[in-house]
């Protein structure tokens, strides 16, 4: 249908649409005409993805000189190509509609596994494997020795790419990763560098978060994308941690040793490469003494990873002259790893600030500030000159190189903590130098700086005031819609006691005892009984799950859940895991039905959707808290209230909020779909009584009555909220079966079109009518 | 009624049937009942037609006794005699008891059967008009044909029942007891041991490596029980055990199929993740901790429990799968031998479009529903464009060929251009127009719809029954070729004559009768060429014969 959203024309590639569908782009169109950024929360399964596609391609369209490009940034590979096969439905209508050819070049980007048709390399299974092997074929002096002697192998997929695939640009159309390598394969060109050389001029590029947040990787893919894009984070709920992780760095003594050991092979080289090249040494020293970092503009196929700091931090100057020669540069790197060797022998926790780590190492071992900060250049133009093939070999001395930098570079909103032994196992000595990123918003703020437009979604960023305060930015546009329903399709449930009135709960002190085990596996032995198909059940952590499973063993309550379903367990392995999803999902097909144990803030529970049948109830057991005795946690939640003025509790009941609703949303797609939530925890007293630090009470996220009005403190997303009555309030066991079994007769009732149709479905007529668009307008308001 | 000059063996009066009073007969070859002050029979059936009697339990008001008869109809009488009821009634049945088992050896299932297979299909009762009454062929040949086919269905059908699944609960059902001095006692049934045998493969192939040679049943099941399936927190430890090696095959088989990887890409975990920040990156836990020395030996039994859990079921599942997959698969594996399979491939889209598909779709925003078609899966696709094709001829054109042809034609007529100087003269169009309509020169003999008009119905409908008659003899011919046995050498020269006499008897007679009509279409000419096609072949058989003998 054609959609008028505030004057602009939009193709919506179905007949129907949901009203929040509608508020939604209306907000997003405010966003992109005020040029500016903007939070969206929409539960999944609302067609978030259609409308943020149909409406910016839209605008595309309209202002091709105000948005030249959207850059859609997903997390998980089958997200980015689920993206992209919209995005074609979308294109497709639109050639439908208009009769005009599609003129638009949209195409996925992934990292070399997930691309790769060179028979050798695409064989190999890790990501770090390939990207080695690939190095190693068409590193540009690899290629120069083959001109020389044409027995050194090189990739014939990047020569062919090289020597014709740049003058054509690529015929306009929808990439998806498949696409590619079949693109590829046809004209004999490397669907990987094909696909980074064409986010240059496409008008879509789909890509995963790292390639715009990890400086070492943004620096090298996309550095050189237009200021006037729109950026969107899709599934952004958990944004800050990613960008945590992508600067911070963990050294154990296996690093140091195998740096010691990359040091060795470099000092070889060095002295071998001096006898027979010297001059190549001195043309390196002369580059480095004129400052001409770059100045034979890197090939593309040289850099592994880039500067770990951001563009705006890296030097404009001249590589210090201690470090110039190579010998020198080594000497210093070896000193360098000496000093971190004697910091990691210690038997005491110890932390301390970049500063205090800067003075500490310049008076034991002399080493000043500058040179570090300017590490991870001279070793990439050192691994460079000395034509390292294998440049994955040299992971653990670009690690420390790396946390050279960041540590000399930065002096705020980082911290050095450096652990003798792990908390369970105080006699075991394993040594671990955290160098932890505690500030967000460091990694995203070029993001934000340099494009126009940067939308942060996802069906759970409640509370929404929260993002813009972590990550440090001022959006124009802050909404959440909820879920217009026909039907409530969703029954969350708190389940408070088993049938013998203790409480459950998964609080720290009590969460052994036997009474709240057993009447937690109560719980899912009543729960496997009632519900049909498929239930996902989750744990606040992998440990508890597997104790949780033993004692369940041994009071051989598996055995009777295993009457009415069959049991499969995440483990800590993932292809164990994938293989045990599978046959789940099989299991749940064929009509058996299956339980599927599972861990919050796992993979399963970040990355798998549990449609329909593959997912009719999940309960969580216990509220997913972070493990709060963690120092790097401590150190961030110490960072966030001084800098954001967030409290630790609230931050901590955010994260697990925000964890718990990912992992009941994930049962939900759509309005036909419907599922049952269940959190099985005495919520009300888990805070308050010991732990001091949890003060807010549980209740007062949930209880509408009270909190009506205090509804922006509510932590879970409103769309759950919405559904959550007094009546479903710590309920027992028992009444929790009475009211699923009363929620699932309802569901199993036929659904048709009819039934949603004017509430939940819109036809355009309807869309078009006065009434409608006051109605919509009133329901995106109460947000 | 001749039933005065039968033999009289038992005369019951005061028995009602259907309400009214009556007098029971039982004679030497039937039994006979009539309403009182009547001098005939309103009942009479013979005791061959009898299938058997049923009495009413004592002790029942009524006392009565019923007679079922072959075809299924059935007469209930009343003894109604309230003094001698019982004993009338038990008079009649012993003596029934006594008479009918000499009448049975005619009224066989078998007949029964073959009665109610004509009765039931008008086509086949013709049919047997046809061959058997008019003495074509023998009732025997007849049915020796039909039976076994009939077979053949009926044991299809049972085998199509539904295999029962397993209970994923079967090892928690055998439900340990103590037998009072500290031991335990388990319960197995055979149900059990079929769920374990068919869950794990491997322990089926030790029991029959060691029972009985090694170890008695008890033993082996005593071991069993000691074993990790019963245990699954326990970590194998005795290595002389017989179990220990199956718990190292389970677990190579696990290991195989993680290694196997899944098949689904939505679900596979290890290519969730598009660019895993390198080793020593990030905030999470340095994965050095998973060292298997340093755990715990409350930790590993922990991992084992969940790791036979999955194995559990996943064995389950398959074990449900495996049954229902293996025919299928077989003819799977059959045809995909002549080295075509993979047309199946490139006509299915692949897993993976199919999933990405399904995760995008929304079936409400949709319009009308979308019909769901399933893919065609052809294992030759030549085959299904061109139909079955005579296996002699090689060159047939492939869908290539068609394609080609087609576009060919595309081009050609893209590019024609009439040549209007050469046109033919009107008269001759007009001539020619004339020819190609209905009643032309050129449109007799054509079409079915004036055969139908011209043909009586009657004649068209003996037409038909020689179609099937001839049908049925022909079946019988061919289905002797290849000529293996003496006994098919024997059958097919029957089956000669026979077609001969069929042609003799019934088509020739046909034949003349049309002609009387002045019918003039040859409406038997197509049959008359599926006869000469017999003879042919027989001919050559027999020459061949012939030859190989001198």
């Amino acid at each position: 249908m054609k959609l008028n959203i505030d004057g602009l024309l939009v193709y919506f590639p179905y007949d129907y649409i949901y009203p929040e569908q509608y508020s939604y782009m209306l907000e997003l169109k405010r966003t992109l005409d005020a040029k500016g950024h903007g939070v969206l929360e929409m539960p999944s399964g609302t067609g978030k993805t259609i409308s943020l596609l149909s409406l910016i391609v839209a605008y595309q369209k309209a202002y091709p000189l105000e948005v030249t490009k959207l850059v859609y940034c997903s997390r998980t590979v089958p997200e980015i190509e689920k993206v992209v096969e919209e995005l074609r439905k979308l294109m497709d209508y639109y050639t439908k509609q208009t009769g005009a050819k599609n003129d638009f070049l949209a195409l996925a980007l992934s990292s070399r596994k997930n691309l790769c048709i060179h028979p050798e390399v695409s064989s190999l299974r890790f990501g770090k494997e390939v990207d080695g092997k690939c190095h190693s074929l068409t590193a540009s002096y690899i290629r120069a020795q083959h001109h020389s002697n044409p027995s050194q192998p090189v990739c014939q997929f990047y020569e062919e790419f090289d020597s014709v695939g740049r003058q054509v640009p690529i015929s306009p159309g929808i990439y998806n990763l498949d696409d590619l390598k079949d693109l590829g394969r046809r004209k004999g060109w490397c669907p990987y560098f094909l696909a980074r050389y064409a986010i240059l001029h496409a008008n879509i590029v789909v890509y995963s978060y790292h390639y715009l947040l990890d400086p070492k990787i943004a620096d090298v893919v996309s550095k050189e994308l237009a200021k006037k894009s729109v950026v969107v984070f899709d599934e952004a709920h958990n944004i800050d941690n990613v960008c945590i992780d992508s600067m911070s760095v963990n050294i154990t003594r296996r690093t140091l040793d195998r740096c010691q050991t990359n040091v060795e092979t470099l000092q070889n080289t060095i002295s071998k490469i001096k006898e027979t090249d010297a001059a190549k040494l001195r043309e390196e020293y002369r580059r480095l003494v004129e400052g001409l970092k770059e100045a034979n503009v890197a090939r593309e196929t040289d850099i592994y990873l880039s500067n770990p700091v951001l563009p705006d931090e890296i030097l404009q100057e001249a590589v210090p002259g201690s470090i110039r020669t190579a010998e020198h540069f080594v000497g210093f790197m070896k000193r360098f790893l000496e000093y971190l060797k004697a910091r990691l022998r210690i038997h005491h926790v110890v932390q301390e600030s970049a500063p205090q780590f800067l003075k500490d190492i310049f008076e034991k071992v002399c080493i000043d500030r500058k040179p570090l900060r300017f590490c991870a250049e001279r070793l990439r133009s050192l691994l460079r000159t000395l034509e390292i093939a294998d440049i994955a070999d040299f992971s653990a001395i670009t690690l420390i190189s790396h946390f050279a930098t960041l540590v000399s570079t930065y002096s705020k909103g980082f911290t050095i903590i450096i652990e003798p032994f792990e908390d369970k196992t105080p006699t075991i000595a394993n040594p671990v130098l955290h160098f932890s990123c505690m500030d967000p918003s460091i990694a995203i703020k070029p993001v934000f700086g340099r494009f126009q437009s940067v939308i942060i979604t996802s069906g759970t960023l409640s509370p929404l005031d929260i993002y813009p305060r972590i990550l440090d930015f001022r959006p124009v546009t802050v909404a959440s819609f909820t879920m217009t329903l026909a039907r409530t399709c969703l029954c969350p449930l708190i389940v408070g006691r088993g049938n013998d009135q203790v409480a459950m709960t998964s609080k720290f002190e009590t969460r052994e005892d036997f009474a709240v085990i057993r009447n937690y596996g109560n719980l899912l032995l009543e729960m496997s009984a009632v519900v049909p198909d498929g239930i996902v059940a989750f744990f606040t952590s992998y440990i508890y799950m597997e104790n949780i499973v033993a004692s369940w063993y041994e009071q051989g309550i598996l055995e009777n859940i295993q009457r009415n379903k069959l049991i499969f367990i995440e483990t800590q392995d993932a292809a164990e895991t994938s293989m045990a999803l599978e046959k789940y999902q099989e299991a749940c097909e064929n009509g058996r039905g299956a339980i599927l144990l599972s861990v919050a803030r796992g993979k399963v529970s970040e990355g798998i959707d549990f449609v329909h049948h593959f997912g009719r109830a999940v309960i969580m057991f216990g509220v997913p808290y972070v493990y709060t005795q963690s120092r790097i946690l401590k150190a961030r939640l110490e960072y966030l209230r001084e800098q954001f003025q967030i409290r630790e509790n609230d931050f901590l009941t955010f994260d697990a909020m925000r964890h718990a609703a990912q992992c009941v949303g994930r049962v939900i797609r759509g309005k036909t779909d419907y599922g049952l939530m269940i959190f099985a925890d005495k919520v009300s007293k888990l805070f308050g009584k010991k732990h001091a630090n949890f003060s807010l009470s549980f209740n007062c996220y949930f209880s509408p009555q009270r909190y009506a009005r205090a509804d922006k403190r509510g932590k879970l997303p409103r769309w759950i909220q919405e559904h959550l009555t007094d009546g479903s309030l710590n309920l027992t066991i028992d009444e929790t079966v009475q009211l699923s079994k009363h929620f699932l007769r309802q569901m199993a009732q036929p659904f048709r079109q009819e039934d949603q149709l004017g509430l939940s479905l819109l036809t355009l007529e309807q869309l078009q009518s006065e009434d409608m668009l006051q109605k919509i307008a009133q329901i995106a308001h109460q947000a | 009624m001749a039933s005065l000059s039968e033999e009289v063996l038992l005369v019951v009066k005061r028995v009602r049937q259907r309400k009214q009073d009556g007098t029971l007969y039982l004679m030497a070859e039937r039994i006979a009942w009539g309403p009182e002050g009547k001098d005939r029979f309103s009942v009479s059936h013979l005791y061959a037609d009898i299938r058997c009697q049923k009495i009413s339990p004592d002790g029942k008001a009524k006392i009565q006794l019923q007679l079922v008869l072959h075809s299924g109809e059935s007469t209930t009488f009343h003894f109604a005699n309230e003094s001698t009821a019982l004993k009338d009634r038990d008079a009649i049945k012993e003596l029934l008891q006594q008479l009918l088992p000499k009448f049975k050896k005619k009224a066989n299932k078998e007949l029964e059967e073959k009665n109610r297979m004509l009765q039931e299909d008008p086509v086949l009762f013709q049919l047997y008009k046809d061959l058997v009454v008019s003495q074509v062929i023998s009732a025997e040949e007849f049915w020796a044909n039909r039976m076994s086919l009939n077979s053949v269905e009926h044991s299809l059908a049972n085998n199509k029942q539904q295999e029962v699944g397993i209970s994923a609960a079967f090892l928690a059902d055998i439900r340990p007891q103590t037998d009072g001095c500290n031991g335990l006692r388990y319960n197995l049934t055979s149900d059990i041991i079929e769920s374990i045998f068919r869950t794990y493969p491997t322990v089926k192939q030790k029991y029959a490596e060691n029972v009985p040679h090694n170890m008695t049943e008890k033993e082996f099941w005593t071991r069993f029980f000691q074993s990790h399936y019963f245990h699954r927190d326990r970590i194998n430890t005795g290595q002389q055990d017989i179990f220990s090696e199956c718990a190292k095959q389970d677990e190579k088989g696990q290991k195989s199929m993680v290694n196997q990887g899944v098949k689904n890409p939505m679900v596979d975990l290890l290519s969730l993740e598009d660019k895993t920040l390198d080793e020593g990156y990030g905030t999470a836990k340095v994965p050095t901790t998973s060292n298997p020395s340093n755990k715990s030996l409350r930790e590993n039994s922990n991992s084992a429990i969940i790791k036979r859990f999955n194995h559990h079921s996943a064995m389950v599942l398959a074990a449900g799968l495996r049954r229902a997959d293996a025919p299928s698969d077989q003819t799977s594996e059959t045809s995909s031998t002549d080295g075509n399979s993979r047309d199946s491939d490139f006509f299915q889209p692949p897993l993976k479009k199919v999933k990405l598909q399904e995760a995008i779709e929304y079936d409400d925003l949709q319009g009308e529903t979308v019909r769901k078609t399933i893919a065609l899966n052809l294992k030759k696709s030549d085959r299904y464009s061109h139909g079955p094709t005579p296996l002699q001829s090689q060159h047939y054109t492939t869908s290539q060929d068609i394609m080609n042809s087609i576009s060919i034609i595309q081009q050609e007529m893209r590019t024609y251009k009439p040549r209007l100087t050469q046109v033919m003269s009107s008269s001759a169009a007009s001539s020619a127009i004339t020819a190609l309509s209905p009643g032309g020169v050129l449109m007799q003999g054509g079409g079915q719809q004036i055969i139908n008009q011209l043909v009586p119905t009657d004649v068209q409908g003996e037409l038909k029954h020689l179609y099937t008659a001839a049908g049925e003899l022909l079946r019988h011919f061919w289905s002797c070729f290849p000529v293996s046995t003496p006994f098919l050498e024997e059958k097919v020269v029957k089956m000669k004559s026979n077609l001969e006499r069929f042609q003799l008897t019934k088509l020739r007679p046909f034949q003349e009768k049309i002609q009387r009509q002045y019918l003039s279409t040859n409406l038997t000419g197509h049959l008359e060429e599926m006869l000469q096609a017999a003879y042919n072949k027989f001919q050559a058989w027999q020459t061949r014969r012939m030859m190989r003998k001198t």
